[in-house]
């Protein structure tokens, strides 16, 4: 069993991990809060507006620019397929509108490897001015990119939790989650607010994607496929609760790091964020319910 | 009582021991004349690039049969199934490099130890619903993916897991010994997802049929016409579990070679689209999904056409699937089919084209 | 109807949205690289004609073609079609001068996902449809594995850059590159002529991972240094908690040896400057796909003389013989397909092209099966010019016919030389076996 010392720095990485992760999985809770989707496309619409971004900044734009045609991107891709699919299916299953975002998300991924074809041995990258500079804890040294990770996690879900839970469209929002049909009799401007709530998830995945390209790597596979591990955070708290993802997610960064020194099962930690959700929602579903199904899927 | 519930459920069908009428036989005739087609025109027609190509196919057909009986007829989503085809996979390579058993005993084998763990996986599961149900089988699928890129695939080496991670010279997983030429393997294949197909079908015309099809309709309804849910359920997990891991074993004698990147996470997604597409609910759905996913790509690599084409199709085509034609294309193009008959045939009868002609 | 008429407009506007937005990204999108490597190079590649490819300047070929094949990895990630590419750029060139003795190369490349099935349905379609009676270029994470009883049945003799096993061990596949296991034991003897106390060896976790990790173990174990063993799952999602494992097993007068592709290798790297432990241990190394100027620019300074890559081909910024200035103008002239300009992966194609061509020379008659294999086995110490010493085929059973190499280190943006032509070391009980077999020995 490794010393204490020697599971000390993995603990300040694992909370960078954990930021990472909550970055990805709240993003994928947001939306299920306010459209009933679970937004599985996620990590595939940041990672292409990163990569415009990238494209952009070599082009030789400033990089306020491109950052803000990224988010800007992001959020149109995401306004464009929540106007379009969105209503047809929005009677249907969460299975089925979850089903449906993997759609977006293959036709995401390969577009982008085809416009930003893999190249035989050099790899792109998003650097942020936040990049040099931090300060040291222990042996290591944090960079402010990490800390702004971290800090936008947190600042989405405060100001998520609070947009839905005491705003007036916030409220909309969930209504409609639960029910569109029923919002839309009450009066709701149903399209004005559905449009606002992808908007705005598309937004915040534009962030996302540019602060995950920066932590991550920027590379369309990997970026899209984050949310299968950041699903776990999501899934950990039932899709229910956004505090409750972040701090799911926070609890599988540090995890997965500090089975790192762990020789017998360092090789196996990225089993971690599956292992926890299939723990956590086998735990969860010990009582059964039989709710009343909704239409076919 | 499941009488009751049968009939009003699963509709028009009827019962197997009914005297088959014209549309069955006439099924019954294509069925046929495609599989003679298959088993000995395909080898002598096509180039060995595709032989191989359509071998794959056969595998796969029967995994979209094995996700089409999850999906289409109980309406579990699944996003699990390729890791389950690994686990077929595994234990065959392991039985065939430990053992010399014949091949259809390996295949067997490696179909029940796979249905043992498909369904000792799914039990659990089973209480969930809907959208948790396929979230935690692409957990557990993920989960499964990490373990196989530590563990690998067996390849000749000694111990419980097989693997000989520093030898020089990778051994060959055999073939059987009437199906050593790719021809011959390609005939073998397509029996056995034949005799799959055929248990499916069995499956789905007896008691397991009409079960699933209530439980489809509606679970509580289900339930309360006294179908024991659970089991039915479960029995499903084990069908798809056993089929897809037979295929593993025909997927393990075909590649002599299996490396476990050849199964990411997102194949399973991959899949499911194809699935989709072909459709759930039919088993030509089945075969239509195995030539998106096996015989497309290599057409198109050997047009010189990218890949990523073919995943942006599958992605829209989950799109157009799900918010137009839940049925999946092996019952939509009939349908189209037929309303373009109808437009031709109602064309012929007026020679001047009117504006209110019907489709 | 109102309702309607709305719904009819957001679906327009998204689409108008949707369609402005393929438009920006397919205006933006770039297959190009980040502007390090363009084709052009050094001044001297302007003044040397690309006809010396061939015997006849300037005629074109128009007799019966010679058909060749090569397979490639092209899938998200791992792309090796620049070497492909390469060698067409040179068939092209020879092409354009002369061809083989009046008659034209074409080559057919095929690519695939690492999909054993497809990668020997892909073998079987070069042979039986397109009738290709040589095989170069290959360079696949498993086509030597799966394909090498196959070529070995029909008599092929493959040219090709390895990375499996067995285009190291087999009798019908020599590499002209060394490979994952021999480039890693340069690296690894590097670290040891430096005289570190501990050696950490890290690589990406893809097929092979023991048979690679052996060398670099008997090395270590030969010069009785301790060795820690690691993997990693690619593409690399945490390669924080990666770069503070290989620092804390190195320890302060420990080596770190990588062996990954550069994407995943930079990323380490550049983790471990972001976190600030570069200096905590004694050095750095990594195997030959680091060698490029594009990691080199984009490590900067704080990794001169700090990571030591080995580079199993000649290095082309400082190096100006005839062959390099050959390569660097067929290169801009006729590379377009190479994206990634000039660097390890072209320079293997061009060698490769350049031995096929050099055996297809000495075929007297028909350019058939036999008769080019033939030629290709009779290959003895061609001097390609892209490597230490000359390349040689032979009838031997296994070939490893590259084996002694440069180590190189970054410095101002460039990959520099640090140390000349070693070979690698005989501990290696493989590198041992092939100099016994080649009477190197």
């Amino acid at each position: 069993m490794p010393s204490w010392q020697e599971f000390e720095p993995f603990i300040v990485s694992g909370l960078a991990l954990g930021g990472v992760y909550a970055l990805s999985g709240v993003g994928t809770v947001v939306l299920y809060q306010a459209t009933g989707v679970v937004y599985l496309a996620f990590g595939a619409v940041g990672a292409l507006g990163a990569l415009i971004a990238w494209s952009l900044t070599n082009a030789g734009a400033p990089d306020w620019l491109a950052w803000l045609v990224c988010v800007l991107v992001s959020g149109a891709v995401t306004l464009a397929y929540g106007m379009v699919f969105g209503p047809p299916l929005a009677r249907r299953d969460p299975l089925v509108k979850a089903v449906a975002t993997l759609g977006l998300t293959l036709v995401l991924f390969g577009l982008m490897d085809l416009l930003w074809t893999t190249n035989g041995g050099q790899s792109r990258a998003i650097t942020l001015p936040t990049d040099n500079g931090g300060f040291t804890i222990g042996q290591l040294q944090v960079t402010w990119t990490q800390v702004i990770g971290l800090g936008a996690g947190i600042a989405i879900v405060v100001v998520t939790t609070v947009f839905l839970r005491y705003t007036k469209l916030g409220t909309a929002m969930r209504a409609m989650a639960n029910d569109r049909e029923i919002t839309a009799t009450l009066g709701v401007p149903v399209r004005r607010v559905e449009a606002a709530a992808w908007l705005g998830c598309g937004v915040i995945a534009g962030v996302a994607g540019l602060l995950l390209a920066n932590l991550v790597a920027l590379d369309a596979t990997t970026l899209t496929f984050l949310v299968i591990s950041s699903l776990a955070a999501a899934l950990i708290a039932r899709l229910r609760s956004i505090v409750g993802t972040f701090l799911a997610a926070m609890a599988i960064g540090l995890i997965h790091d500090l089975l790192t020194p762990i020789q017998s099962l360092s090789s196996y930690r990225d089993m971690t964020p599956f292992v926890l959700a299939a723990v956590a929602l086998l735990v969860f579903s010990r009582h059964r319910v039989i709710s009343l199904s909704r239409e076919e899927a | 009582m499941l009488d009751t519930a049968s009939r009003t459920a699963a509709g028009g069908q009827r019962s197997p021991l009914r005297r088959p009428d014209r549309r069955t036989l006439a099924q019954l005739a294509v069925i046929t004349g495609l599989l003679l087609f298959a088993f000995f025109a395909t080898p002598q027609l096509f180039s060995l690039y595709y032989i191989d190509a359509m071998t794959q196919v056969a595998v796969y057909s029967v995994v979209a049969l094995g996700l089409g009986v999850l999906v289409g007829r109980v309406g579990m989503v699944s996003l699990g199934q390729v890791a389950v085809l690994t686990i077929g996979a595994w234990v065959a390579a392991r039985l065939l490099f430990a053992t010399t058993q014949p091949y259809p005993l390996v295949l067997l084998e490696a179909g029940v130890i796979t249905m043992v763990l498909g369904t000792l996986i799914g039990l659990p599961a089973l209480r969930l619903r809907g959208l948790y149900l396929a979230l935690i089988t692409l957990m557990l699928a993920g989960a499964l993916a990490v373990v196989l890129t530590t563990t690998n695939f067996p390849n000749g080496g000694h111990g419980f897991l097989g693997y000989d991670a520093s030898t020089v010279h990778i051994a060959a997983i055999r073939r059987p010994a009437i199906a050593e030429s790719d021809p011959a393997y390609y005939r073998y294949a397509v029996v056995v997802a034949a005799l799959m197909f055929l248990l499916v079908l069995i499956h789905i015309r007896t008691r397991p049929g009409r079960a699933w099809a209530a439980i489809r309709q509606s679970e509580p309804a289900a339930l309360a016409a006294g179908i024991n849910t659970t089991l039915y359920k479960l029995w499903a997990f084990a069908l798809a579990s056993f089929i897809t891991g037979v295929a593993g074993g025909v997927l393990a004698g075909a590649v002599h070679y299996l490396y476990s990147i050849t199964f990411p996470t997102q194949e399973s997604i991959t899949l499911l689209a194809a699935v989709l597409m072909g459709g759930a609910y039919s088993m030509w759905g089945a075969i239509v999904a195995a030539l998106l996913l096996q015989l497309l790509p290599a057409l198109l690599n050997n047009w010189g056409v990218s890949a990523d084409w073919l995943t942006i199709l599958f992605g829209i085509g989950v799109l157009q699937v799900l918010t137009t034609a839940p049925r999946g294309l092996a019952d939509q193009v009939p349908k189209d089919l037929s309303r373009l008959g109808r437009l031709l045939l109602g064309l012929r009868r007026r020679p001047a084209p009117s504006g209110s002609d019907p489709a | 109807m109102r309702m309607r008429q709305n719904a009819r407009g957001a679906r327009a506007a998204a689409a108008l949205v949707a369609v402005i937005g393929t438009l920006i990204a397919a205006g933006c999108g770039s297959n190009g690289s980040s502007g390090t490597t363009s084709a052009g190079g050094t001044s001297n590649a302007g003044t040397v004609s690309t006809s010396q490819c061939g015997t006849k300047p300037g005629v074109k070929a128009t007799g019966t073609p010679i058909p060749l094949g090569g397979i490639v990895t092209n899938q998200p990630g791992t792309s090796f079609t620049d070497i492909a590419n390469m060698a067409n750029a040179y068939f092209t060139c020879v092409n354009n001068n002369g061809g083989i003795n009046g008659h034209p190369i074409k080559y057919y490349i095929q690519t695939e996902q690492t999909n054993p099935a497809q990668v020997a349905a892909v073998a079987k379609q070069l042979v039986q449809t397109d009738h290709v009676v040589g095989i170069v270029g290959n360079t696949s994470i498993i086509e030597c594995s799966v394909n090498h009883s196959y070529w070995e049945k029909l008599g092929f003799f493959v040219v090709d850059s390895g990375i499996a096993p067995e285009c190291y061990s087999t009798p019908n596949s020599a590499a002209v590159n060394m490979g994952p296991r021999y480039s890693s034991d340069g690296a690894v003897q590097y670290a040891l002529s430096q005289h570190v106390s501990k050696i950490v060896f890290d690589q990406s976790n893809v097929p092979g991972t023991g048979y690679i990790a052996a060398g670099p173990a008997a090395l270590a174990a030969a010069a009785h240094v301790p060795i820690v063993q690691l993997t990693e799952n690619v593409p690399i999602s945490d390669a924080n908690s990666v770069a503070i494992k290989e620092v804390n097993d190195a320890g302060p007068n420990g080596a770190v040896i990588l062996n990954f592709t550069p994407p995943e290798a930079l990323v380490i790297l550049q983790a471990a400057q972001k976190l600030g432990l570069e200096d905590n241990v004694k050095l750095w190394g990594c195997s030959t796909p680091c060698n490029t100027d594009f990691l080199a620019k984009a490590l900067g300074p704080k990794w001169n003389n700090k990571l030591f890559v080995n580079a199993e081909l000649t290095p082309p910024d400082s190096t100006n013989t005839p062959a390099m200035r050959l390569y660097k103008a067929i290169l801009a002239k006729y590379g377009k397909a190479v994206s990634g300009g000039i660097g390890s992966f072209s320079q293997m194609g061009f060698a490769e092209a350049e031995i096929m061509v050099h055996a297809l020379r000495s075929v007297k008659g028909a350019y058939t099966v036999a008769s080019v294999n033939a030629a290709l086995k009779a290959v003895s110490n061609f001097d390609t010019g892209m490597l230490c010493e000359g390349w040689t085929y032979g009838g031997f059973p296994m070939h490893i016919p590259n084996n002694v190499d440069y180590t190189v280190t970054p410095k101002d943006g460039k990959m520099v030389v640090a140390k000349g032509c070693t070979p690698v070391s005989s501990v290696d009980p493989q590198i041992a076996a092939y100099r016994k077999a080649a009477g190197t020995g």
